[in-house]
């Protein structure tokens, strides 16, 4: 029996993940036309397999391995079915057909099945099916050629041939299996070819969702012309390869490329090409599996033309050749693409004498890893090429499979047309699909009807309804038109109508609401002017607008200096009031000024967005109908004026005859009127941020009122509309706006729905009422669905442009080559449409960022502050917060109960954890670690002569485990000391079991006690986020004092065997094959060293000069009871009760006798997301202490927060929940003056931008990290986490080999996704037991015995990294 | 140098049993050949003569015959 090589192996795999799939069924009819003998045909069937041993190869499995082997005889008679005379032959054949190749081939039997068909008496089809696993294309060819070899000997018509000469197939397994075992891989030649590519393309925007065999078959439609120009093109000298089937392979490897880079955006790609393999001369004719599949990679980007590809794949062909020779590939490799690109080769055209024809009956299965195969099928030279493709059913749906071949043969069409085409130019999707997915051709209906029009049909028909509420007092439909037309009245006396322009620059009130509509009345436009805009900027405005009057009130008109009409509108007041209030019956065009909106531009100044009229009433009244905005509605408007979000909540309401109620703004800084909103309960419909919904908590969530959400101004997380959907009481609408101010507040809006939306983001929707969306490439092509594209805006809510920038206007509003004549806005949004055409928002193409809803282009604030004189080069990020996983969403380790969102975990399918995972493969050598009992009576014996009263201290915190190491103790004979450390905290209950027990076992006890204890906790909190870092430390520090002075030698701990993984016991101290218990010993007694030399709260208040001294560690030595015991907590609380009495404290409410361990707890649920037992219990279970649901049970204890709260006021702890708030924040780094002040900086900015574009941390570089290309990387500046930023070491990137790989150790130790060399170990949170690890690492990688005490001596990468040079190059001259 | 090339692709890469391989034989052509085999002719060429065969050089004109063969690699 043999195993199975390599190549076999992948396929037995794929095999037994798809048990029933025919994926690997290679069944081919062959069609002869003529007479054929049944009897001789069975004979040379019969003659084929005794001569050919893959047809007799059987396999078997044995303890999970696979086994092949061949059957010597094999009779066997070939079934002969009567097909002629049924009438409907095709159609019966053609079922006939696709069953028997679905058959599944028992691999125990027979590898094959065969079977002889008669058609007609001239007519006989021969059908075979082989699994892959004993066959191949070449295989396919030699069987044929047997077959028709055999059958013309047995009838008489041929010679003897002789076979005999060919090796055997499991000759050949024989040979590879002796080569495998010999060489391993020999190269990394395809690992590091594969190394850069990342994950797998995905195609259409399609992630399988799982992984299927299912798979149509669809055949490319070539035709004459382009197979004549595809020869031409093959026989042009730059093009030619060796052989025209090598040729061919680059021309369609080179398209392939082009197409899954055209469907995925994928740049770094790679394809598996099957080669025959059949190396040595001597198998040339020997069937069997010889395939491997290797992988061709290669780069793409637009600036690539089909010639510049095309020469890459030849090079990359020929080198995969010659790298063929030599090496295998692994299962790593196979798992590199799931695209295939195969040549077959035919011939089958003659079965001795006879015509034939022959077909690959496709099974609809492949393996479920490919999502896409192209065949080239050899054809002869005058026909037309034949090139079919099986595409994964996981990926293409059926939609998507009709447009496939249209996709693929518009890429080959462009190149026939011209090699040196840019590859990014010609269209994929015909002229009907784009019509179908974009509505192209649909025309736009202007309205007949104006905004104020509509809002006066609303006063008449409704007078005395409410339609504002402002501050408490309420203002009716006919009282609001009749101040507006009255002011209207006063501002058309200021000469103020069609084509002019006011400012308002007002606080949200009612006189902001009535100035608006006046103006429009007035047939003149607004342009919105926030409050909290600083002076410069209304400057700005004000002149680039070329606006003609400015309206305000007494307190506005104070901030700034005005060179331009003002009128005070509350001085006024008097005035306006005197003037008619009947409407004005001023009728605007369509293309008339509706307002102008200033948003962040890119040049430092802000830029003015003309919104027409028609732009403006055709939104509203879409939403009118859409959100069903009706008498009932109540709109908040608490959002800023400048914002055009706010335009719905100021006039969508009043066009349904609904009510708007005010909510104003709040002093200077953050405005948070939206808690006004929430708290007062009172609104049913709201236009929000997602940032503002955020802002919901549970049960305000639950009590209100509130029906419709209209989320818009950024993109809005799936994650965050369920949380709202579900906290919200039913009936709830959410709709998802999408629109920027060119395009008239919201112009893609869709619903969300929670049973449908569950990717990342919420989409966007469909394109609203006279409005359309086109997903373009940088050729202005439209996208197939499912492709990543640029957004581009059509229709009537187009904005005019830019205020006096028509520079910008024409950049951003282009012609639209789709409709000619009309324009497009160009968003610079990624989009793409989903498998329901929505559309789907998938970020940025530049440097705008949304905040809080704002939109923010980085570098208009980098271009304010590169004015300041300390700056010489900056960049501006927006660092997002780390989203921590919702605790509903977090799942626990089926085994061990870690929780999910505990750092760095990783679950497999079933649900376990890495830890458990990683703890299987050391399980054993950790077993090494623990010793017997009598070990320990022994050692803690051993120095009795020194001590006549006491053999240890025994640590007793009152618990369960310290209590039961005491007693034990007592009952080993040994004589003890028991210490319990008072925190200040140990409940009543507890102290008084303490000494109930110490009386009860006779032993001597102390207590220790420090009054720095409380500032002990809040360094710890701060710290460790939890209390007991802190309190262990402070019982460390005192007990051994103690123990000096009473020159006892040992002290005994209670700790867990949990808590030893936790702290000491890292998975590297089990790397070495030979573990060495000494070495693992001195390593902790080390890292003990260096625990009491950190500085913390401990060294700082204590006394710890007793750890100074060296010896103090030979004086007194460690020991953990639970290393040399092994007892289960039922064993245990079995033995307390009947031995001991110890009762559990109900007094503290949780299981523990500490009543300040739940404020560690607390605090570190809130900083880290999880409790700080989730990780030693994970232990305790994995070890078989605890159970997992004890476990979970203890960690998820209720924690009584009114208490925590107290508890952290008396210790002087004083985060807060706003402490804990994590943001989204700007950071900038620069250049120039490292001793800049930052307020100065924000104080400079502040006085050009609004308060919400100033960064809140600036962070002085040597230099700008620049990407290949030099600019500024971005991306890698946003990595840094808070922590980092606050550090004072500026940062700089790791510059050499060692420096990287100290990084890249770290990175995953402490981690963090990014360490500058000068940051400092302990400053990022090393520890004594980071230390372990980071050193370990270290060891193993440079295989070099750093001592653990480096790491603190030379705590960054850069001083490391010198002292590992230096050692280095001092081993290299010895 | 053509004696030791002409015995390789006999022995070890010819598709079909040859008795000999004229020097102006079309190798690729005739399918005497085939790619795979002809990459591995390159690998023993370039440990043979010493010689670095590029991608580029690859092509039918310089590997269709023995003789191209040869001129090809004096040139090297």
């Amino acid at each position: 029996m043999l195993k199975l090589t390599a190549s076999q192996m992948a396929l037995w795999v794929g095999q037994k993940i798809n048990p029933d799939a025919p994926l690997y069924n290679t069944a081919y009819a062959y069609t002869i036309s003529g007479a054929i003998d049944k009897e001789v045909f069975q004979k040379a069937f019969q003659s084929l397999i005794d001569t050919t041993d893959a047809l007799r190869i059987r396999f078997k499995e044995e303890r999970g391995t696979p086994y092949q082997f061949a059957v010597d005889h094999m009779p066997h008679t070939l079934e002969v079915i009567d097909f002629s005379n049924t009438g409907k032959e095709d159609e019966i054949l053609t079922k006939w057909l696709l069953k028997r190749s679905r058959q599944h081939l028992n691999l125990q039997e027979q590898v094959f099945d065969s079977a002889l068909l008669k058609l007609s008496d001239n007519k006989y089809l021969w059908y075979i099916n082989m699994h892959h696993l004993v066959t191949d294309g070449v295989s396919r060819k030699i069987i044929f050629d047997r077959m028709a070899s055999l059958y013309g000997q047995f009838t008489g018509s041929k010679a003897d041939s002789t076979i005999d000469e060919t090796p055997s197939y499991l000759e050949y397994v024989t040979k590879e299996l002796n080569a495998q075992a010999a060489e391993g891989t020999k190269t990394n030649y395809w690992s590091e070819k594969i190394a850069e590519s990342g994950d797998l393309p995905e195609f259409y925007g399609v992630q399988p969702a799982k992984q299927v065999t299912e798979t149509t078959r669809i055949p490319l439609q070539l035709g004459e012309e382009r197979s004549r120009k595809l020869r031409a093109l093959m026989s042009r000298p730059e093009v030619k390869a060796w052989t025209p089937h090598l040729t061919l392979f680059n021309i369609l490897s080179s398209l392939l490329f082009v197409y899954m880079y055209r469907t995925s955006g994928r740049k770094k790609l790679v394809l598996g090409a099957p080669l025959h393999n059949r190396i040595d001369r001597k198998f040339h004719k020997t069937v069997g599996y010889f395939l491997e599949i290797f992988p061709m990679a290669t780069e793409i980007d637009d600036s690539d033309s089909f010639k510049s590809v095309l020469q890459r794949v030849k090079v990359e062909n020929s080198q995969n050749l010659k790298h063929a020779l030599v090496d295998t590939v692994t299962e790593e490799i196979s798992g590199s693409f799931n695209v295939v690109l195969n040549y077959i080769h035919t011939g089958f055209d003659n079965f001795n004498g006879l015509p034939t024809t022959s077909e690959w009956i496709h099974t609809g299965h492949i393996d479920s890893n490919h999502q896409l195969r192209c065949h080239i099928l050899e054809t002869p030279s005058e026909e037309e090429i034949k090139i079919v493709l099986d595409v994964n059913h996981a990926t293409f749906d059926s939609e998507t499979r009709e447009r496939v071949p249209t996709h693929f043969l518009n890429l080959m069409d462009a190149m026939l047309h011209g090699m040196d085409t840019e590859i990014a130019k010609p269209t994929l999707i015909s002229s009907e699909e784009k019509k179908a997915l974009y509505h192209i051709d649909e025309s736009f209906e202007v309205p007949s009807i104006s905004v104020i029009e509509c809002f006066e049909k609303m006063v008449e028909s409704a007078p005395n309804a409410i339609a504002l509420e402002d501050q408490g007092r309420i203002m009716t439909y006919a009282e609001l038109n009749k101040k507006a037309n009255s002011l209207a009245r006063f501002l058309q006396k200021k000469e103020i109508g069609t084509n002019k322009k006011v400012a308002l620059y007002l606080f949200r009130s009612t006189d902001y609401i009535t100035s608006l509509l006046a103006v429009l009345k007035t047939g003149a436009g607004f342009i919105p002017i926030p409050s909290e805009q600083p002076k410069d900027r209304i400057a700005y405005i004000l002149s680039n607008s070329e606006c003609d009057l400015v309206i305000t009130d007494s307190e506005l008109k104070k901030r700034g200096e005005w060179q331009i009409n003002l009128l005070d509108i509350e001085k006024e007041r008097g005035h306006i009031q005197k003037e008619t209030t009947s409407n004005l019956e001023i009728y605007t065009q369509g293309q008339d000024l509706a307002y102008v909106l200033y948003t962040s531009g890119s040049t430092g100044n802000p830029k003015g967005v003309l919104i027409s009229q028609n732009s403006l009433t055709n939104y509203l009244l879409w939403a009118k109908e859409a959100y069903n905005i009706n008498k009932e509605s109540i709109f908040p408007l608490f959002t800023s004026i400048g914002f055009d979000l706010t335009i719905t909540s100021t006039l969508l309401p009043l066009l349904g005859g609904g009510r708007i109620k005010i909510f104003r703004e709040q002093g200077t800084g953050a405005d948070l009127s939206f808690l006004d909103v929430i708290q007062d309960n009172q609104v049913n419909t709201i236009k929000l941020t997602p940032s503002h919904l955020a802002l919901f908590k549970k049960n305000d969530a639950m009590q209100s009122r509130c029906r419709t959400l209209i989320v818009g101004g950024e993109d809005f997380k799936v994650q965050l509309a369920k949380s709202i959907s579900s906290s919200m009481p039913p009936g709830l609408k959410i709709f998802n706006e999408y629109g920027p101010t060119e395009a008239t507040v919201g112009c893609i809006v869709g619903e969300f729905k929670p049973d449908r939306h569950r990717d990342t983001s919420v989409p966007i929707g469909k394109p609203i009422a006279n409005m359309n969306a086109l997903i373009l490439d940088s050729y202005l092509n439209a996208v197939p669905k499912g492709v990543v594209g640029e957004l581009y805006l059509t229709g009537i809510g187009l904005a005019e442009g830019y205020v006096n920038a028509p520079q910008m206007t024409s950049e951003k509003f282009v012609e639209n080559p789709h409709s000619k004549g009309t324009k497009m806005y160009r968003t610079g949004d990624l989009a793409r449409l989903n498998s329901e055409y929505e559309y789907e928002y998938l970020g940025r193409t530049d440097d705008q960022v949304k905040l809080r809803g704002h939109r923010i282009e980085l570098s208009d604030i980098e271009s304010n502050l590169m004015h300041h004189d300390d700056i010489e080069n900056c960049a501006v990020v927006l660092v997002e917060n780390e989203k921590t996983i919702p605790e509903e969403e977090v799942v626990n380790c089926v085994k061990c109960g870690l929780p999910s969102n505990y750092p760095n975990t990783d679950f497999d399918e079933k649900g376990v954890c890495h830890l458990c995972n990683a703890f299987d493969n050391y399980k054993e050598k950790a077993e090494r670690y623990f010793k017997k009992e009598e070990e320990m009576v022994r050692l803690l014996t051993s120095q009795r002569g020194k001590n006549p009263n006491y053999d240890c201290i025994s640590l007793l915190s009152g618990g369960k485990d310290s209590t039961y190491v005491l007693a034990r103790l007592v009952n080993m004979g040994l004589k003890v000391l028991a210490f319990t450390m008072d925190n200040g905290y140990i409940s009543d209950q507890a102290k008084a079991n303490i000494d109930n027990i110490v009386r009860k076992l006779g032993v001597d006890h102390v207590y220790g006690e420090t009054p720095h204890m409380n500032e002990i906790f809040v360094d710890s909190l701060h710290r460790h986020h939890n209390v007991c870092d802190g309190c262990f430390k402070t019982i460390y520090t005192l007990s051994t004092q103690i123990a000096l002075e009473k020159k006892i030698p040992f002290i005994v701990t209670g700790l867990s065997r949990g808590q030893f993984f936790e702290t000491r016991l890292t998975e590297e101290l089990f790397w070495d094959d030979q573990i060495d218990i000494q070495k693992i010993d001195d390593t902790i007694l080390e890292a003990r060293k260096l625990y009491h030399q950190e500085s913390d709260a401990v060294k700082e208040l204590l006394d710890v000069s007793i750890f100074q001294e060296e010896t103090v560690f030979e004086k007194v030595a460690y020991v953990d009871f639970y290393r040399y015991c092994d007892v289960s907590l039922e064993e245990m609380l079995e033995y307390l009760r009947e031995k001991v009495g110890w009762v559990r404290p109900t007094d503290t409410g949780r299981s523990t006798n500490c009543l300040i361990n739940q404020v560690g707890i607390y605090v570190h649920k809130k900083e880290m997301g999880y409790s700080n037992y989730s990780f030693p219990y994970s232990w305790d279970v994995r070890l078989g202490h605890k159970t997992r649901n004890e476990s979970l049970e203890e960690i998820n204890e209720v924690i009584d927060e009114v208490e925590v709260k107290r508890i952290m006021k008396e210790i002087g702890y004083d985060k807060t929940e706003k402490d804990w708030e994590k943001n989204d924040q700007l950071v900038a780094y620069y250049t120039g003056n490292q001793d800049a002040s930052i307020s100065e900086l924000q104080a400079f900015l502040g006085q050009k931008l609004p308060l919400y574009m100033v960064p809140s941390i600036f962070k002085h570089l040597e230099d700008m990290p620049l990407t290949k290309n030099g600019k500024i990387d971005k991306s890698g500046l946003k990595e840094l986490t808070s922590e980092q930023l606050a550090l004072d070491s500026p940062y700089e990137a790791p510059r050499n080999d060692i420096e990287l790989l100290l990084a890249d150790i770290w990175k995953e130790v402490l981690q963090l996704k990014k360490i500058g060399i000068h940051d400092n170990f302990i400053a990022l949170g090393g520890h004594s037991l980071a230390a372990i690890r980071v050193t370990a690492r270290i060891n193993e990688e440079i295989e070099v015995d750093f001592p653990l005490s480096k790491i603190f001596e030379l705590p960054t990468i850069s001083e490391y990294g010198q002292y590992v040079e230096k050692t280095l190059t001092a081993l290299l001259e010895n | 140098m053509n004696d030791k090339i002409i015995t390789y692709i006999k022995e070890e890469i010819a598709i079909m049993p040859l008795d000999s391989i004229d020097v102006h034989e079309d190798l690729l052509g005739s399918g005497i050949v085939d790619s795979l085999g002809m990459m591995k002719l390159v690998v023993f060429l370039e440990k043979e003569f010493q010689v670095k065969i590029a991608p580029e050089d690859m092509t039918v004109e310089n590997f269709d015959t023995i003789n191209h063969i040869s001129e090809y690699l004096s040139k090297k």
